[in-house]
């Protein structure tokens, strides 16, 4: 391109709602075939921008200028007539219907064509899959696809629309390190064709590797454009919360040699094979490894989901089974599951109802009730214990950010006081204050004798909370890294380098 | 064979008991393999297979209603009155009349669904009442004899499309009604496998939130949906009447369970989002299929909801087994 245009220029853009200013005085000039991060926190506003250029907000002062028009009065239909796309996180897809209809969806609507017609569906979506240089079978059902294709469809659901500029919330959240890379390719071509991408995360490192620029945004307020050779994640985060974040790297300071959880040659047919560990009490054991390698069901297996074959698990040096959550929760075990809003939380129950959830027992009344005035004041202590950003106690956790949800969830399980807990990946879709948060909780939980098991899939998370780690690779436990091995100024290069060496295409994994 | 294969599972299940069960019938009693069979087989269930219909289509959409019954023999019996009173005797204006009642009770439903923004289940359930209660307070529920039946319905009732004769000498006919079912089930399969509003529909089953993203207007889809079933309901009103050959109005309300469960076993999901009209008109073959013929068994009707159970039961038990698989693989262990 001699020239570089640019599609959006939205300048001085201001947006309050009801008492709160979201955003204020944020300028911003996306140009074609530009790769941009919008990062900030939670809440920050960088939603309700992407919402104001998307026509779904009107803004309360500011001007929007796309493809060099001045746009008066914005509408969604103004922002698709130019080109403007959104794929949600949720991506809003179609499950029980084919890819051919779910890419070819909004453009139909958009024709607004009374009768339907297989062929046309068909080659629209066929075109809309060969920009992008996929083949993906166009009368399967968008449930049997894997997340990864999901996304890949929404993708194609835009282009067939002419997006010309595409924002994708938080979209390497669900995927494996193969899949984001693949994406990122497809994005790459997107900016070959002159297709700016906006990319909204949390999680940026990914994304880095391919943008252009980055734009940070805190407290409705833009804190700056950088370029993205100059900025590294510290720095990022210090933009992004405005205060400096450090991980200190955790180390078990007890005399107790005792083994808390040991596990003894489990083995779950076609999940995990011949897994042995052991954790103390103030361990942080590390659990890593590619997405897929087993770790998730060992933890279930552990909290009495997922029956193992064989194999024997002892507690506190006795043998035991755990066939149900309860027994686990009998034996002291806590599990904050991967998919806290579909496997950990009630969405549609209050914070109060959600922190009490594992301690019923022991918040009954004289008849066998539960005694709410015991509950709401466990609950009103875990809101100010956690720092959880609530009204009040009778707030639902649906209403909640990921982070404050987390941290509900965290709560939950720190009121029933494990002697043994897990965490499944629990930063994952997280803004970087709460992270640093949940890392304060896990470490302070430790170190006063609690056991844990953290499963996390970035290597950076692991090295800065466990003083153990353990990598696995399709079922099997591979590396067991030692106190003293952790302590190694290179830890983090050498188990990334592990892990990455599971990769399919480098080279076989261990076996 | 091809086309065997590219069927869903429901149906392939539901066409295999079909054929199995027509062949322990026929090897039991030779009767049973006859055109007359098949004309009954028809004539009978046509009603259901119109009402069918509208059910697959609400259901498709995400929602349930309860109260087409009520709002078909509103349809039926009000157009009976109508045609009595004033001596009407023109089956366009008889079929008219009660298609109308039936389109204005069925947006109702759609009104008060998108206003309330409540389960369609409740809604339907209570304007089931209403409209029923309506009906009787308006026009009573006497009983019409066959004798008293305006000439039209006699009509429908005794057509014929084709005659022929059995072993016996006797003359067997297929009945007219098979015309307004071939009508309606083509009409169902364009709405929804040929028109926009078709997508719309499972769209709005899928993820209703999302149907909205892609720009449709899910309110106005509902009104055409409820509309559309009301349409059926008052078609079926007077297939009902002119083919029991005298009305207790009160006989239709309570069969809306087994038309819903006819839906089920043909496959559409209750969550919406998916179903067929070929899965629909097998799980009506086999309703009324039980219905006729397990008297060639030695068996009484009743063993017909029995049987029906069973077949619902052993479907259920495939979609909970395959949505288990379905969930282990994402690591939900519900068990």
């Amino acid at each position: 391109m001699a020239e570089e245009k640019n599609i959006v220029v939205a300048e001085h853009i201001s947006k309050s709602y009801v008492g709160v200013q979201a955003l204020n005085d944020v300028s911003i000039t996306i140009k074609e075939g530009e790769i941009k991060c919008l990062a900030g926190e939670n809440g920050c506003g960088k939603s309700t921008f992407v919402k104001i250029i998307a026509g779904v907000e009107e803004p309360t002062a500011g001007r929007i200028v796309i493809n060099g028009k001045e746009m008066t009065k914005h509408t969604t239909k103004d922002a698709i007539d130019e080109g403007i796309q959104v794929i949600f996180q949720d991506l809003s897809l179609f499950h029980a219907m084919s890819v051919a209809e779910n890419i070819a969806m909004n453009k139909l609507v958009k024709e607004g064509k009374p009768l339907t017609n297989k062929k046309e569906i068909e080659k629209i979506a066929r075109d809309a899959l060969n920009l992008i240089g996929v083949d993906i079978p166009l009368d399967v059902q968008v449930q049997e696809l894997s997340i990864a294709n999901r996304q890949l469809i929404a993708i194609c659901r835009a282009l067939a629309l002419d997006a010309r500029l595409l924002f994708m919330d938080e979209p390497t959240t669900a995927l494996t390190k193969n899949e984001v890379d693949s994406l990122l390719n497809i994005v790459l071509g997107l900016k070959a064709r002159g297709i700016a991408v906006v990319f909204i995360s949390h999680k940026l490192d990914e994304v880095m590797r391919i943008a252009d620029s980055i734009t940070v945004i805190r407290d409705g307020h833009k804190i700056g454009d950088f370029a993205a050779s100059e900025i590294d994640s510290k720095k990022l985060a210090y933009y992004m919360t405005g205060r400096q974040v450090d991980y200190q790297q955790y180390s078990r300071n007890l005399e107790n040699e005792e083994k808390l959880l040991e596990v003894r040659n489990l083995t779950k047919k076609g999940n995990y094979e011949d897994v042995s560990l052991s954790v103390r009490k103030g361990d942080i054991l590390g659990l890593t490894g590619l997405l897929g390698a087993g770790r998730t069901e060992l933890a279930l297996s552990i909290f009495g989901l997922n029956k193992p074959d064989s194999g024997e698990i002892y507690m506190e040096g006795k043998k035991v089974t755990i066939s149900s959550p309860d027994d686990a929760i009998d034996l002291g075990i806590g599990l904050v599951p991967e998919e806290r809003a579909l496997q950990g939380l009630f969405l549609q129950k209050s914070v109060n109802e959600n922190v009490a959830a594992a301690i019923l027992k022991r918040l009954k009344g004289l008849f066998g009730n539960i005694d709410s005035g015991k509950s709401r004041a466990l609950a009103k202590e875990a809101i100010d214990t956690f720092r959880i950003k609530v009204y009040n106690e009778d707030t639902l956790v649906g209403t909640l950010s990921g982070g404050n949800q987390q941290k509900a969830l965290i709560a939950r399980w720190a009121a029933s006081s494990p002697k043994l807990f897990m965490l499944d990946t629990p930063t994952v879709g997280i803004d970087i204050g709460s992270k640093a948060e949940i890392y304060e909780y896990i470490q302070k939980f430790a170190s006063e004798g609690m056991g844990i098991i953290l499963i996390s899939d970035e290597v950076e998370e692991i090295v800065a909370n466990c003083n153990r780690v353990i990598v696995m690779f399709d079922g099997h436990v591979v590396k067991e890294y030692t106190e003293e091995e952790m302590k190694d100024p290179d830890i983090k290069e050498k188990i990334n380098a592990l892990v990455e060496s599971g990769k399919p295409g480098k080279g076989a994994a261990v076996s | 064979m091809k086309a065997f294969k590219k069927i869903d599972r429901t149906q392939r299940f539901l066409l295999i008991i079909i054929f199995i069960y027509c062949i322990i019938v026929a090897s039991r009693n030779s009767a049973f393999l006859s055109l007359s069979t098949l004309f009954a087989l028809i004539r009978s269930s046509a009603g259901t297979a119109i009402l069918a219909m509208g059910v697959l289509m609400v259901m498709i959409s995400g929602g349930i209603d309860v109260s087409f019954p009520a709002i078909a023999i509103f349809g039926g019996y009000a157009s009976l009155r109508a045609c009595m009173t004033f001596g009407i005797t023109n089956m366009f204006v008889t079929f008219a009349i009660s298609i109308g009642i039936g389109i204005v009770l069925g947006i109702g439903n759609a009104l008060l669904i998108n206003l309330l923004k409540l389960e369609p289940f409740i809604i339907t359930l209570s304007t089931a009442s209403v409209y029923f209660g309506l009906m009787t307070i308006m026009i009573g529920t006497k009983n019409v004899g066959a004798s008293l039946l305006p000439p039209q319905f006699r009509t429908l009732s005794s057509m014929k499309l084709i005659t022929t004769t059995n072993q016996y000498g006797g003359t067997i006919g297929l009945s007219v009604f098979i015309i307004p079912v071939v009508g309606c089930i083509f009409l169902t399969w364009f709405i929804l496998r040929k028109t926009l509003i078709g997508k719309g529909i499972f769209a709005m089953g899928c993820n209703n939130e999302a149907a909205r993203r892609a720009g449709f207007n899910v309110n106005l889809l509902r009104i055409f949906i409820f509309g559309f079933a009301g349409f059926l309901a008052g078609v079926m009103g007077i297939i009902y009447i002119a083919g029991t050959n005298s009305v207790n109005p009160v006989s239709l309300v309570g069969t809306e369970m087994s038309v819903i469960a006819c839906v089920v076993i043909g496959g559409a999901a209750p969550s919406g989002g998916y179903g067929t009209i070929f899965g629909t008109i097998l799980g009506v073959i086999l309703y009324y299929l039980f219905n006729q013929t397990l008297v060639y068994l030695g068996l009484s009707a009743s063993w017909q909801e029995f049987f029906m159970g069973i077949v619902l039961l052993i479907s259920l038990i495939s979609t909970s087994w395959q949505r288990r698989v379905q969930s282990r693989k994402n690591f939900i262990y519900t068990e």
